[in-house]
């Protein structure tokens, strides 16, 4: 079975997947101005600081908005389908894209609380995803 | 703060005015061109130079955009005889054909050529599938992307589904409002011999097509063809001396962003689209409202991107949108019609230049539809709508194009008769 398209961690994203892979769900957090960020990236997007922290995130959020898919974007995601594409807001600010999953897709809901669950797709990479609350 | 706000970009300082529209071409609109996009290319630029009334002389510059699937401009040049003073291949899609219709009047005011011919040539079924399959599923993973494609984010339709389904939440806008969209523009391409799909569609024809990604049904999202598109531009003097009335070109919005326009999703409601921004260029450079558009070219990649564009850009209320496109308002014989070739929900897709194409036609008041051709050359239109029909509309003064290239960028122009 096809392989869904992995993502290869480089310079700015590194930390977040070797935390993914421990089952830490870290965003970067600016020292000088104290707000959150994601995805990584090389400077604070709300201060232009580049003094910027790995933190460990709440892992608690809502569904800002989704969509349930019913069509496989790549042979990877043959007889996964439905599955829910979903925009969260987590609690520390940022939205980020993820799935929700470990729930009937046509049970989301916007303002749906949700917290951070790990899937191990390979031993390389781990992908934060979401559950119901 | 309007993005404008530092800056006076009113006329006598805009270029308003002083540049056309002088030709357009397509090639017909198909599922497998069996040709390359370097042949479908020249018919289309032969076909807009003939249009024009222009020979290989009288061009010497060329832009054109793609996501990878064109030929460059030099070939397209070299294969037609065309010497270039400027050429530009630019990146991109949906939102281009406006940006670069500004960037022609740019090239031409800063004195680096004359004459500019704009294509797109695309095998967008046959090649690089719009829809996300086929080769463009096979494209690597990397950077920024990998926040997306590994949890199955990759379709247009996908990266946009969730402001569609927010503006639901927001404003209670509704699937069976939003499927008239489809509804209407199938009204159009029915009057349209150059149209792929001419089938008159209902409400429930939508709604019961097979869902894609919610809130997309199948018939909620656009037609992937192969065809190429051209477009000629020069300035008001010269496009004077050419075969048609020539649709002046009274203002432009470019690829305008939303903030974050790396991942719009992190900021402000995504129920609100670039439009938002771009309407505070249009309007005050162009000197007129929504309220005096006679024509609307609103880009429908899906059906909600018409009517999320028409209401960021001030047709309707902000979140009336679901009513303007169910009302009747955008139907032929309506108060403001759009998209009446059928757009890209039926005619054909060629990432925005078909809806420039038409409105062009509509200012001449010489639609390509069904109508007898009279004896100077010029069809006798009816204005009667029926199917099969006439699809020109009276009097057309003034038109918009709203070109979309996510919910987070678009374009836009007004054009006005000649």
């Amino acid at each position: 079975m096809a392989q869904i398209p992995l993502p290869r961690p480089y310079q700015d994203t590194e930390a977040y997947w070797s935390a993914a892979k421990e089952h830490r769900f870290v965003i970067q957090k600016c020292r000088d101005c104290g707000e959150h960020q994601f995805y990584p990236r090389g400077v604070c997007s709300h201060c232009l600081s580049s003094a910027l922290d790995w933190v460990e995130a709440s892992g608690s959020g809502t569904v800002y908005s989704f969509s349930v898919n019913y069509r496989a974007p790549h042979p990877g995601f043959a007889g996964k389908t439905p599955f829910v594409l979903a925009i969260v807001e987590l609690a520390e600010g940022p939205r980020m894209m993820t799935n929700i999953v470990d729930c009937d897709p046509e049970s989301v809901r916007i303002g749906m609380p949700v917290v951070v669950t790990f899937d191990d797709v390979t031993e390389e990479i781990t992908l934060p995803k979401f559950r119901p609350a | 703060m309007t993005p404008n706000s530092d800056m006076d970009v009113s006329t006598p300082r805009s270029m308003r005015d002083q540049f056309a529209i002088v030709g357009v071409g397509e090639t017909t609109y198909t599922r497998g061109s069996g040709r390359s996009t370097r042949a479908l290319g020249t018919w289309a630029i032969r076909n807009a130079m003939e249009d024009a009334g222009l020979g290989p002389d009288d061009i010497d510059g060329m832009l054109s955009y793609s996501n990878n699937d064109s030929t460059p401009a030099t070939f397209m040049a070299g294969d037609l005889g065309i010497r270039l003073n400027f050429f530009m291949d630019c990146y991109g899609g949906g939102s281009s054909t406006e940006a670069l219709i500004g960037m022609a009047t740019g090239v031409i005011a800063a004195g680096m050529c004359k004459t500019v011919v704009i294509f797109r040539a695309m095998n967008g079924f046959s090649q690089v599938r719009i829809g996300g399959t086929g080769a463009r599923s096979a494209v690597p993973v990397d950077g920024d992307n990998l926040h997306s494609r590994a949890y199955g984010w990759q379709s247009a339709g996908q990266m946009f589904a969730p402001s569609f389904l927010r503006h639901m939440y927001d404003y209670g806008t509704t699937p069976e409002q939003v499927a008239m969209v489809k509804v209407v523009h199938s009204e159009h391409a029915s009057n349209n011999p150059k149209a792929l799909y001419k089938k008159r569609l209902t409400v429930d024809d939508v709604l019961s097509s097979r869902m894609i990604c919610k809130p997309l049904h199948l018939l909620d999202c656009c037609v992937e063809t192969d065809n190429a598109t051209a477009i000629i531009v020069t300035s008001i003097d010269r496009a004077r001396d050419c075969k048609h009335r020539p649709a002046i070109i009274r203002s432009i919005a470019g690829r305008v962003c939303k903030p974050r326009a790396d991942m719009h999703y992190q900021a402000g409601p995504i129920s609100t689209v670039a439009g938002h921004y771009a309407k505070d260029i249009l309007w005050p450079n162009a000197g007129v409202g929504p309220e005096d558009i006679d024509v609307t070219g609103a880009y429908d990649a899906f059906t909600f991107t018409t009517m999320l564009q028409l209401e960021d850009y001030g047709f309707c209320k902000k979140g009336e949108g679901g009513q303007y496109v169910s009302d009747g308002t955008t139907r032929l014989g309506g108060k403001r019609p759009n998209n009446t070739s059928g757009g890209h929900l039926c005619e054909g897709y060629t990432h925005g230049m078909n809806m420039v194409i038409e409105n062009v036609r509509q200012l001449r008041g010489d639609v390509d539809d069904s109508c007898p051709i009279g004896p100077d050359g010029k069809r006798q239109h009816t204005y009667d709508y029926r199917e099969g029909g006439c699809r020109q509309v009276k009097d057309v003064e003034l038109t918009a194009n709203l070109g979309w290239a996510n919910p987070g960028t678009g374009s836009a122009m007004v054009m006005m008769r000649g």
